[in-house]
């Protein structure tokens, strides 16, 4: 009896320096943790861990060595900001340049970094729709289900947090609507205009963005790059011995590409009046990439090779990293 | 009654509020003789147990992955480094099956520690898709690995290890089932104060494989591989104790069983006891509910062990224990009966 009671008060002692050492040391663990939140825009650090790469191209500036933004996320994860000397991705005179930029605690993005965050997320759920439409539209709801299901259960739950400060109208109901319509009743007519509410949902998303940004060519190319690199890893993971083995992966690689290929279209009359040659040579890398999903049926071979796929995407990219520095 | 003093003790040096040679020559004896108990025991060499699609059910049979252990602050962290990953595991001659996991390995590593130890985890997600690493045991909400990591990132979660027993991670990403049923899970062991007495020590992990997708599972395993330890048996000494940290991952699957044959186990219920709750020759397991199990075979010679819901047992989740002598014999069971 004395026994236990000993142990109970032992027992907060830890907790007592866990929640100490949560404040102290590694506040930054909890996105969620309101801590996080106090410290000023100006001081906002960037998590090499998971930033994306419009936003490690602060670091790539500064340091001016090109593609340094891949080579940190290919090295990733850091259990400090220190492995990145360690792991020779900088020097210890150009890590000391920036250290005070960089952290691995979650801080939540802010300013273009976050919006092109938010714009990708919202720009991979209509990626998932588009395929989920194929899928619909040959009469097969079974197979469209992992694409409405994917926005909701994977992507969502992200955006959730800021939905508020954007004043952004809360669409889950849209897709779970979907979602519950493809399961019991994809024949229903009514499933046509549930589809389109869940498109009108995400898109009144993206429409509380600026137009300053929602057309600058900077900024949607900033977006295009990442559902790009989403679409590399998801065909990535579609492919093993040389065949199709993961049809949903393929699908999702699909609905990324051909989604980035609309936001292209989008931007490309504004941006050639200025820049016609890379608009060409983007297009051109697009239209090569898109060979890889011929259709939404996977093809029995691929069509590209993983590493063929990534070559086109970092084509792309590197275009588009060339129009943002004018 | 002493045993229970001497916690209380390590508990306090552990804070470091206690100190000084006295109470140092106090525990030393008791570990020095744990120390030369461990010494003893004998784990019988298998050989022909071949990895399988670059993992070898054997070898994680007995693989504890105590982290790399660093010193802050007087506090003991054990750090671990893991990796969502998708990798091809061949479950039969006919099956390939893409496995989402966590270090290439079906199931992930197991991750040993002390209770209070510091743990801190940098996980690094390159599965493709959104992944997480979700803890059973006490830790903040901040810890609790719901949030979805995209593919490409990294996180850090951090906690203090608590409470002592057999627990479990997983991805947490919707739909769970998918995810765990694709191969994202592992056993994680909080060691109590002062461990637990020496034994050949071993971790099984059941799981279930929805091949086509359809809701159901068509392949169940102990560790990754259908039929793998019934093929490669694994050998054990014997009258030697065993302790076997055993986890129902199976999805899709209410619960399995697990029983042991010719012989009784004692368990200890979520490994959360120093004292056996009860005996038994089968355990009742639902989705990731584990335990500890303890026994010892008298006799030489092949035991089955198995879920009791035969026709999962029959789907690839079988094994057999050889019991051998100190010179490696399991003898011809019966005739070494006495």
């Amino acid at each position: 009896m004395g026994f236990s009671s000993v142990r109970q008060r032992l027992f907060i002692l830890p907790a007592l320096l866990l929640s100490l050492g949560l404040l102290a040391g590694c506040s930054g663990q909890g996105a969620q943790t309101p801590a996080t939140a106090t410290s000023s825009p100006g001081t906002r650090k960037i998590n090499i861990n998971s930033a994306i790469l419009s936003e490690l191209d602060k670091i790539e500036g500064q340091i001016g060595i090109p593609s340094l933004s891949n080579r940190i996320q290919a090295a990733r994860p850091y259990a400090s900001p220190e492995e990145l000397v360690s792991k020779k991705i900088l020097t210890q005179e150009q890590f000391d340049r920036v250290k005070d930029q960089v952290s691995v605690e979650d801080v939540e993005l802010v300013g273009e970094a976050k919006d092109i965050d938010f714009m990708t997320k919202l720009g991979l759920m209509r990626g998932h729709l588009l395929v989920a439409k194929e899928w619909l539209d040959r009469k097969q709801p079974t197979l469209a289900l992992p694409h409405i299901g994917h926005p909701i259960e994977e992507i969502y739950v992200d955006l959730e947090g800021q939905l508020d400060e954007r004043k952004v109208k809360p669409f889950k109901a849209a897709l779970q609507k979907l979602q519950v319509q493809a399961q019991f009743s994809a024949n229903s007519p009514e499933l046509t205009t549930t589809y389109a509410e869940a498109i009108q949902g995400i898109d009144s998303a993206m429409a509380t963005l600026p137009n300053t940004q929602r057309k600058d060519p900077r900024f949607i190319l900033g977006v295009i790059s990442e559902m790009l690199d989403a679409a590399g890893t998801e065909y990535g993971a579609a492919i093993s011995n040389g065949k199709v083995s993961a049809r949903i992966e393929y699908e999702d690689s699909r609905g990324f590409v051909l989604y980035a290929q609309q936001l292209f279209a989008e931007i490309a009359p504004i941006l050639i009046k200025s820049d016609a040659p890379r608009v060409k040579a983007i297009r051109e890398s697009l239209n090569k990439l898109q060979t890889a999903w011929p259709a939404i049926e996977a093809p029995a071979t691929p069509v590209m090779s993983v590493d063929q796929v990534r070559t086109a995407i970092k084509s792309v990219e590197l275009t588009g990293q060339k129009v943002a520095s004018f | 009654m002493v045993q229970k003093r001497i916690y209380q003790r390590r508990d306090l040096i552990r804070l470091g509020l206690l100190g000084g040679a006295g109470v140092g020559a106090g525990i030393a004896l008791p570990q020095l003789v744990r120390y030369f108990q461990a010494q003893s025991i004998d784990i019988p060499t298998t050989t022909d147990a071949p990895p399988i699609s670059g993992m070898n059910p054997m070898t994680i049979l007995r693989d504890f992955d105590r982290g790399t252990v660093k010193q802050e602050n007087g506090r003991t962290v054990r750090e671990f480094r893991i990796e969502a990953t998708t990798s091809t595991l061949q479950l039969n001659s006919a099956v390939n099956f893409v496995s989402w996991n966590f270090n290439g390995r079906v199931p992930g590593p197991t991750i040993r520690v002390n209770a209070g130890d510091r743990v801190r985890v940098i996980f690094l997600n390159r599965g493709g898709h959104a992944h997480s690493m979700h803890f059973h045991g006490v830790h903040a909400a901040a810890m609790d690995g719901i949030r979805p990591i995209r593919n490409g990132t990294a996180t850090i979660y951090e906690f203090d290890a608590e409470p002592y027993g057999m627990h479990v991670y997983h991805c947490h990403v919707s739909p769970v089932a998918r995810h765990i049923g694709k191969g994202l899970y592992g056993a994680f062991i909080i060691d109590p104060p002062g461990g637990r007495p020496p034994a050949d020590e071993m971790v099984m992990v059941m799981g279930g494989f929805d091949i086509n997708e359809d809701g159901k599972n068509e392949l169940y395993a102990f560790n990754g591989i259908p039929n793998y330890y019934l093929e490669h048996p694994i050998r054990i000494r014997q009258n030697q104790l065993v302790r076997l940290y055993l986890l129902n991952m199976v999805e899709l699957d209410p619960v399995l069983t697990f029983h042991l044959h010719a012989n009784i186990f004692r368990l200890f219920r979520t490994g959360r006891s120093l004292q056996p709750d009860e005996e038994s020759d089968v355990v009742t397991m639902g989705t990731a509910e584990r335990h500890i199990l303890e026994f010892s075979y008298a006799l030489l010679g092949r035991y089955m062990f198995h879920p009791h819901q035969d026709v999962i047992a029959e789907k690839g989740c079988m094994g057999h224990f050889d019991v051998v002598d100190s010179t490696g014999r399991t003898g011809d069971a019966g005739s070494h009966a006495h």
